[in-house]
């Protein structure tokens, strides 16, 4: 009987750190550190929580509509001043790549788009080596 | 061995604990289906398409950008809010005050937002969503066009915060009225602005490519025809403008793009191009249906 009081006690805690382990991730302070970030002259339209839920999820995407004549920025920020292995992608309508923040191993925290085709575009945030799997982003426009 | 019954209470605790959120979230639940039956499409599928949704501000930023003088006589009156008395025409209205308090702030008219901030924070009280606005901030903020930087933040900030907080609420149906309202509005300011300098081509390419965004809210619209007569009527009146942008043409040609690291920034070109074909008769068909449906939410 003790052995099984035991064993309920000890699952019990696995699920119960286990949880927290899960819900560590606080993104907001990461979406408030990188809205500043934006730089000069470009206004801020959306912050977005990236939150891979300790490695669970292998993306978190968003979409956006972008418009002709305008010029975007993304930024990404995470633990300390890295990306911490966090990759953002921009694709097209037709989901064809049209940005990547990962360049010859090196991440990149910020693309600026200036967009000539109007249309659904979706911003997609891939772990690569994190090891927080938690950050922020912002996204901002200027004409 | 005293640890045992020690840490059986603790489980029991936590068990009690994460019971509770399903307990509030269910409540929450019943209090928000008791006032709008829900849409039959999932609320990630609603959100997702919501936040698709471009900012008002950009326009009004192309707006500034294109020369056009500022025009007070463009945007809803502030007095006006008294005539909303249902939560359909307060959320419609929302939208719309916030696109013109974007306009004046975008155009350093501090003033006039003050008077417009004022309408919003009311319209959002009566919504319950009133918690976003701190009025003497913002106040504070627009009294001075040095800190206009600021300002755009917070107020975009507060559109944002009330976007993803109905969502969560289950309010999906007022985010999705007050997202209608201020793109309503927008394309209600860029016609008019757009009638007055016909030869801005800018101008009424901004208007056909609004085609795309008047594709998303009529499906946002289309999910509460069943379940609100109001959102199923102003569906209606938005798939009488959506035929009139059959015609419009929007041309894309694909062309893979190339970069270059700036300034640790990784500068995207964009090779590939899009063409949009509109007519005069089309901008407008446009601008008169866009004035009536106006004229129906703002009297």
């Amino acid at each position: 009987m003790k052995k099984a009081i035991y064993s309920i006690f000890v699952v019990g805690l696995f699920f119960l750190f286990s949880g927290h382990a899960n819900g560590q991730c606080n993104p907001e302070q990461y979406t408030d550190a990188c809205i500043p970030k934006l730089a000069s002259g470009f206004n801020f339209l959306k912050s977005y929580k990236i939150d891979g839920q300790g490695g669970a999820k292998t993306k978190v995407e968003y979409s956006y509509v972008f418009t002709k004549g305008t010029q975007y920025m993304i930024n990404v920020c995470a633990t300390g001043s890295s990306t911490d292995g966090i990759v953002v992608s921009l694709y097209d309508s037709n989901r064809n790549q049209v940005a990547t923040s990962k360049v010859n191993g090196q991440y990149i925290s910020a693309i600026a788009y200036p967009c000539n085709t109007t249309g659904i575009y979706y911003i997609q945030y891939t772990f690569d080596n994190s090891t927080q799997f938690c950050g922020g982003s912002a996204l901002g426009f200027k004409r | 061995m005293r640890i045992l019954p020690l840490g059986l209470i603790l489980i029991f605790i936590v068990a009690c604990n994460s019971s509770k959120k399903p307990d509030e979230a269910a409540f929450l639940e019943g209090l928000d289906s008791a006032e709008v039956e829900g849409p039959a499409i999932s609320e990630e599928v609603i959100s997702s398409i919501i936040q698709q949704i471009p900012s008002p501000l950009e326009i009004s930023v192309l707006l500034k950008e294109s020369g056009t003088k500022y025009d007070r006589a463009l945007l809803n009156s502030p007095d006006n809010i008294s005539k909303y008395n249902s939560n359909y025409r307060k959320a419609l209205n929302l939208g719309i005050y916030g696109t013109d308090l974007g306009y004046t702030n975008i155009y350093e008219q501090n003033q006039d937002g003050i008077e417009y901030m004022s309408s919003i924070k009311e319209l959002a009280d009566n919504l319950s969503i009133g918690q976003f606005f701190d009025i003497e901030t913002i106040g504070r903020l627009a009294t001075n066009s040095k800190n206009l930087d600021s300002l755009l933040l917070i107020t975009t900030q507060n559109f944002n915060n009330i976007n993803k907080y109905l969502q969560e609420q289950k309010r999906a149906n007022l985010s999705v009225l007050s997202l209608t309202g201020g793109w309503l509005e927008a394309m209600h300011i860029t016609c008019e602005v757009s009638k007055k300098n016909p030869s801005n081509k800018d101008l009424k390419e901004t208007i056909g490519e609004q085609k795309i965004i008047l594709d998303n809210v009529v499906q946002l619209l289309s999910f509460y025809k069943e379940s609100d007569p109001n959102m199923a009527s102003l569906l209606n009146d938005m798939e009488k403008l959506q035929k009139e942008y059959e015609s419009v043409e929007i041309i894309k040609t694909y062309q893979e793009s190339t970069f270059e690291i700036v300034d640790g920034v990784m500068v995207i070109k964009d090779n590939s191009t899009s063409e949009i074909k509109i007519t005069d008769e089309n901008v407008e068909n446009i601008r008169s249906i866009i004035t009536s449906i106006r004229k129906k939410i703002i009297s």
